[in-house]
């Protein structure tokens, strides 16, 4: 909402002027300033002038010679236009001024000889000027009372006071009252305790003649429909100084009739049409909502296609308005039009919201019948408009006002208790100073002790609750005036689960790896890159209704396509070693655990990793690393998996059960993401890693010396080395303290198809020195076990 | 054998000590001046051949003239020994500005951190943390927090709507989306609890919004929600404005002016002076009646205040950061300047 500062002291007697004490206020209110902005006019050094003499020019027809006088000597200008005489008060633009200073390319006025006669400057048209598109003549400016001879010399902004300063305010959607200046003027009076100086229509007198018959079919889609007609108006320009206010608010002047009808939208937030009262069949309007199909020619020219939830104006001969939206091309005023028809209507605000929306057609009109208009605004408006309409393109007023009302306002009541304001405000102000608030808003308020019957004006839509109420008189109370009081809750402890989660973030962390946030979304290029099987659940993905792009239109299954991109992105920009991770929610469409409601969408971990010397351990790497922070059972049992390098990869297991993998991704895949070189991927659930394990205790440490074997066993290629440790492991009792496999060999006396794996076994007792006979039996019962669960025998002994 | 010749022969042999330059040559003359064919060795050994009432001053000289020498070369080897060392470690010496051995450095990104650092500020005043699904019912997004059917912020110009297999079957409060803001934890969390209620929820929120340097389709809010028997508007203000302190600096000033939200009324929104201007930091307000009336609380009985701020916002305010895609490009040279 634009407010001159000007338009708005039509209204009240201000206090100030100063733009940003009126900004404090304002935002006080509930009203955002969101920018304070000076008119400027888009002209420099035009003054207002007076001709002295006008006559024929010597060598041409179409051109007049001019003398004027700018306030301390005459001048000769020659004009091609013929709108004045001499005596009249016109803008003179000076040699040295310059016109269109707001646009790219500002034209300085200087000397020029026009067919042999020297014109000093021009005599400018509002279009040269700024002020509007009219270009049939020059600007008259005692004609259209906006100067007179004793303002001649002085500058045409100071003269037209251009210079406003209007404050650009945005309403919050509950406040239609506040969509016109004079609902912001109210505030502002209700704010300073000054009366209101409002709009009074002085009552048209007319002709008793037949009047327009209007009928309501359904009085939810139109609870008052308010028409009056004006006859022999004359379409023209409007008068400058409403052209000016419209320009100081952004609004393009157009004619008379449609500028007052954009003015008075403007003072009293009410939108107003016009129709050519003799283009509306049978002098009937029937109001009613569209049927499937009907169509109509809006006055854009464009055929709009309705359905059912849109509201029309109609005649006899079919729709002849989109109601609350925008007019239709048959019935719309232009330059011939004599008789028109003022509409000031009310329509339900969600239908209007609905076929706005519907056709993308958001107009000053339709945000204000969205918001919702008081239906007890309608005749005001209605009398506004005609006033203003009679006053800038004559006519004459028919004698009665049509007004259909069939579903009247009337104010409604709300009982309120002091109790209903302390318990949201505390005890600040006092129950009869809130009242006194209320009723400087406009409410009406009858007080019975402890509690009071407070009335709503109709503008008031958004007040229905106590706690409405509350709001008001905090408001105008003033929010900075309550005490600011810390308020402590019960307890502030993570979760176990929140607490694991943060200590995984922190550890991938001081492991080098850096936390991406890509977004959840894919497009199904996306997931067809990754080339899954049929079955895979990543290929099934929830897809965006509405998605900004295609891109996004699937809501992401796995978190590797994202951190993929991300890695190749920082290749492609030259870094070098990319190490992120992410942990985001995936999405799956069967019914989540928790919620059944819902889809399914757990938490994932994953991991890219990319650069010189990257390859599968580094995944395996952290995997181990994740072991040792959260205390679960991880394994990794080597796989052939979709994405993974078919003899890289691994699924990894907690307590044997699949939690996800690791690996590196496959280089066919990493070169589609334009990636060379090994990239390592980890993708896991993440529940399964941060969820509860149990309180860990100590394990008590021994204080007696090691013994230290290696062993060296020669297996199949095939055996994995997890194996032959587990079975190490498993083998070699409680005296067992560590275990490390340090070597891997292959060739010399190793057979083909063969390696040696070294292991180094830690043996240490908590209670005595072990003895190297003690430790015997074990090595023993260990290569027994791994002879015959492995089928690795130790090398050297064959 | 006189003193005066043991004398001359210690000075001889205290002077080559001196002289001695690394530790081999002090081995040598060590052998030299009081080996078994030292000098002063034989004297030791040609004390039996003197007068007996010599022998016992002459044995004291050299016995003192030999420990003397002893003591002289083991300080000489001492400080040899502390010589040589210091010249390898000389020769060990390298160039410690030299970037080796520096160990990977990651960094939590930026969001991670911000929404880490509010949370533990309503932690320390008791305030729980809690996470809710990001894909949601139409119910919780809306309905549940008071707001219309025909509200527009339920297109599909603001909101994004989720196709599902059961889709013809859903409708209304039954549609799934993705959540436009965090608040629908606060009916969620309400119905799972019964009050007092001490929360704030971090989490990924969506809206139909393209790309600009102030606005993403995906970005994150914190909500909160205070729920007792006595909770006043001056709470609403005094912890939010202890917040913004606690986040901004012990300075930061607030300003709370009217706003709207359908969920809230009173309603509010809190400004925060930040480098010479005022800043819209976070909507907030009382809890509706309804809403405590969807999820089953009774409104007569309690009262509260509920806030949501931008994840992105608070740490671009804080950080200088122009560009809300810099969170997601995952640009690495961005990445690694979080701390």
């Amino acid at each position: 909402m634009k407010v001159p500062i000007g338009w708005l002291s039509d209204f009240l007697d201000l206090p100030t002027r100063d733009p940003h004490e009126l900004e404090r206020i304002l935002v006080s209110l509930g009203h955002e300033v969101e920018s304070i902005e000076e008119f400027v006019p888009s002209f420099e050094g035009v003054i207002v002038g007076q001709v002295e003499e006008v006559g024929p020019h010597p060598a041409a027809d179409r051109i007049r010679f001019c003398r004027v006088y700018d306030g301390s000597l005459t001048r000769d200008v020659v004009c091609g236009a013929w709108n004045f005489e001499a005596g009249a008060v016109i803008a003179y633009a000076r040699v040295g001024s310059r016109l269109g200073i707001d646009k790219e390319r500002p034209v300085e006025v200087g000397s020029r000889a026009i067919r042999g006669v020297v014109s000093h400057g021009m005599i400018a048209s509002a279009r040269e000027l700024g002020l509007g598109d009219d270009h049939e003549g020059i600007l008259v400016l005692d004609e259209l009372g906006a100067a007179g001879p004793e303002d001649v010399g002085r500058p045409l902004e100071e003269v037209l006071e251009l210079s406003d300063v209007v404050l650009d305010v945005s309403i919050t959607p509950n406040r239609a009252d506040c969509m016109g200046i004079r609902g912001l003027a109210r505030e502002m009076a209700a704010y300073w305790q000054i009366p209101l100086r409002d709009v009074s229509p002085a009552a048209t007198p007319g002709r008793s003649d037949a009047d327009f018959d209007v009928s309501i079919e359904d009085a939810e889609a139109c609870p008052r429909f308010v028409a009056h007609q004006i006859d022999g108006v004359r379409v023209g320009p409007s008068p400058l100084w409403m052209q000016l206010r419209l320009l100081a608010i952004g609004q393009r002047p157009i004619s008379n009739v449609v500028d007052v009808s954009n003015y008075v939208m403007w003072e009293l937030g009410h939108p107003i049409h016009t129709f050519d009262a003799d283009a509306i069949t049978d002098r009937h309007i029937i109001i009613r909502r569209a049927t499937d199909g009907e169509t109509l020619e809006t006055l854009d020219g464009a055929e709009r296609t309705l359905v059912q939830g849109d509201i029309l104006v109609t005649d006899p001969s079919g729709p002849i308005a989109l109601a609350g939206v925008m007019g239709g091309a048959s019935t719309e005023v232009s330059g011939e039009t004599t008789n028109i028809l003022v509409e000031a209507a009310n329509w339900h605000p969600p239908s209007i919201l609905f076929t706005s929306h519907r056709l993308g057609l958001r107009s000053e009109a339709s945000s204000r019948f969205e918001r919702g208009v008081d239906p007890n605004l309608s005749a005001l408006a209605n009398a506004r408009t005609v006033e203003l309409i009679v006053a800038t393109a004559g006519g004459v007023p028919r004698a009665r006002v049509v007004d259909a009302y069939p579903a009247r306002v009337t104010p409604w009541g709300i009982p309120l208790t002091a109790g209903d304001v302390t318990r949201l405000l505390g005890p600040h102000p006092s129950f009869g100073e809130g009242l006194a608030l209320l009723h400087r808003l406009g409410f009406g308020v009858i007080r019975n002790g402890g509690s009071a019957e407070v009335t709503v004006p109709t503008f008031r839509s958004d007040v229905t609750r106590p706690a409405d109420l509350a709001e008001e008189i905090a408001r105008l109370h003033g929010y900075d005036r309550y005490p600011d009081l810390v308020r402590h809750g019960t307890s502030g402890k993570l979760t176990p689960v929140q607490s694991a989660t943060r200590r995984l973030r922190e550890v991938l962390v001081g492991a080098g790896l850096t936390e991406a946030q890509t977004l959840s979304f894919l497009g199904q290029a996306d997931l067809d890159a990754l080339r899954l099987p049929d079955d895979d659940p990543r290929r099934v993905g929830l897809r965006v209704k509405n998605p900004l792009r295609d891109e996004e239109a699937i809501l992401r299954t796995t978190l590797l396509p994202g951190l993929v991109s991300a890695a190749a992105r920082n290749v492609a920009r030259g870094v070098k070693g990319v190490r992120l991770f992410e942990t985001g929610r995936v999405f799956h469409p069967y019914p989540d655990r928790d919620d059944p409601r819902i889809p399914h969408q757990p938490m994932r971990l994953g991991i890219t990793l990319a650069g010189e010397g990257v390859d599968v351990f580094a995944g395996t790497g952290l995997i181990d690393l994740l072991v040792r922070v959260t205390g679960h059972r991880l394994g990794v049992v080597q796989d052939r998996l979709p994405v993974l390098h078919p003899g890289r990869g691994a699924t990894v297991v907690r307590d044997g059960s699949p939690i996800g993998m690791v690996g590196e991704l496959h280089p066919g895949l990493a070169r589609r993401f334009g990636l060379d070189g090994r990239v390592v991927v980890a993708e896991l659930e993440l529940d399964p890693l941060v969820s509860v394990a149990e309180d860990w205790k100590l394990d008590e440490v021994s204080a007696y010396p090691p013994l230290v074997f290696d062993l060296a066993f020669v297996t199949r290629e095939e055996t994995p080395a997890a194996r032959l440790l587990d079975t190490v492991q498993a083998s070699a009792g409680r005296h067992l303290e560590r275990l490390e496999l340090f070597d891997e060999f292959r060739g010399g006396a190793i057979p083909a198809g063969h390696r040696s794996l070294a292991v180094r076994v830690i043996l240490r007792a908590m209670d005595h020195t072990l003895s190297d006979e003690e430790a015997r039996p074990i090595l023993r019962r260990i290569v027994a076990e791994v002879s015959s669960e492995v089928g690795a025998v130790l090398r050297g002994s064959t | 054998m006189d003193l005066r010749r043991i004398a001359r022969i210690v000075d001889t042999a205290l002077e080559r000590i001196a002289g001695a330059s690394d530790l081999a040559e002090l081995s040598v003359i060590d052998t030299e001046v009081v080996g078994r064919r030292s000098q002063i060795s034989m004297a030791r050994r040609g004390i039996g051949a003197l007068d007996p009432s010599k022998r016992k001053d002459a044995g004291r000289a050299i016995n003192q003239a030999i420990q003397s020498l002893e003591e002289a070369i083991e300080q000489r080897r001492v400080t040899l020994e502390i010589e040589a060392e210091d010249l390898l470690l000389e020769q060990d010496r390298v160039d410690v500005t030299l970037p080796y051995g520096r160990p990977p450095r990651g960094t939590h990104h930026l969001l991670t951190v911000t929404m880490n650092e509010v949370c533990d500020i309503f932690r320390c005043i008791g305030y729980q943390v809690a996470e809710g699904p990001e894909l949601e019912l139409a119910w919780y997004n809306f309905d549940a927090l008071n707001t219309p059917p025909t509200h527009p912020s339920r297109f599909e110009s603001d909101t994004m709507y989720v196709e599902s297999a059961d889709a013809e079957t859903r409708s209304g409060a039954d549609e799934l989306l993705l959540r436009t803001q965090t608040s629908p934890m606060q009916a969620r969390f309400m119905e799972k609890h019964p009050p007092p209620v001490y929360v704030v929820v971090p989490g990924r929120v969506f809206r139909t919004d393209t790309w600009d340097a102030t606005h993403s389709p995906v970005f994150h809010q914190i909500e909160g929600l205070a729920v007792d028997s006595d909770i006043t508007f001056g709470d609403l203000k005094g912890t939010l404005a202890y917040f913004a302190k606690e986040f901004f600096g012990e300075q930061t000033r607030t300003r709370f002016v009217p706003h709207f939200f359908p969920f809230t009324e009173p309603s509010a929104e809190m400004l925060v002076w930040f480098n010479g201007e005022w800043l819209e930091m976070l909507g907030c307000g009382m809890v509706d009646p309804n809403v405590f009336e969807a999820v089953g609380y009774d409104p007569a009985e309690v009262t509260g205040f509920a806030f949501g701020m931008g994840v992105e916002r608070l740490a671009m305010v804080k950080h200088s950061i122009r560009d809300i895609r810099h969170f997601y490009e995952n640009d690495l040279r961005v990445l690694g300047q979080f701390r």
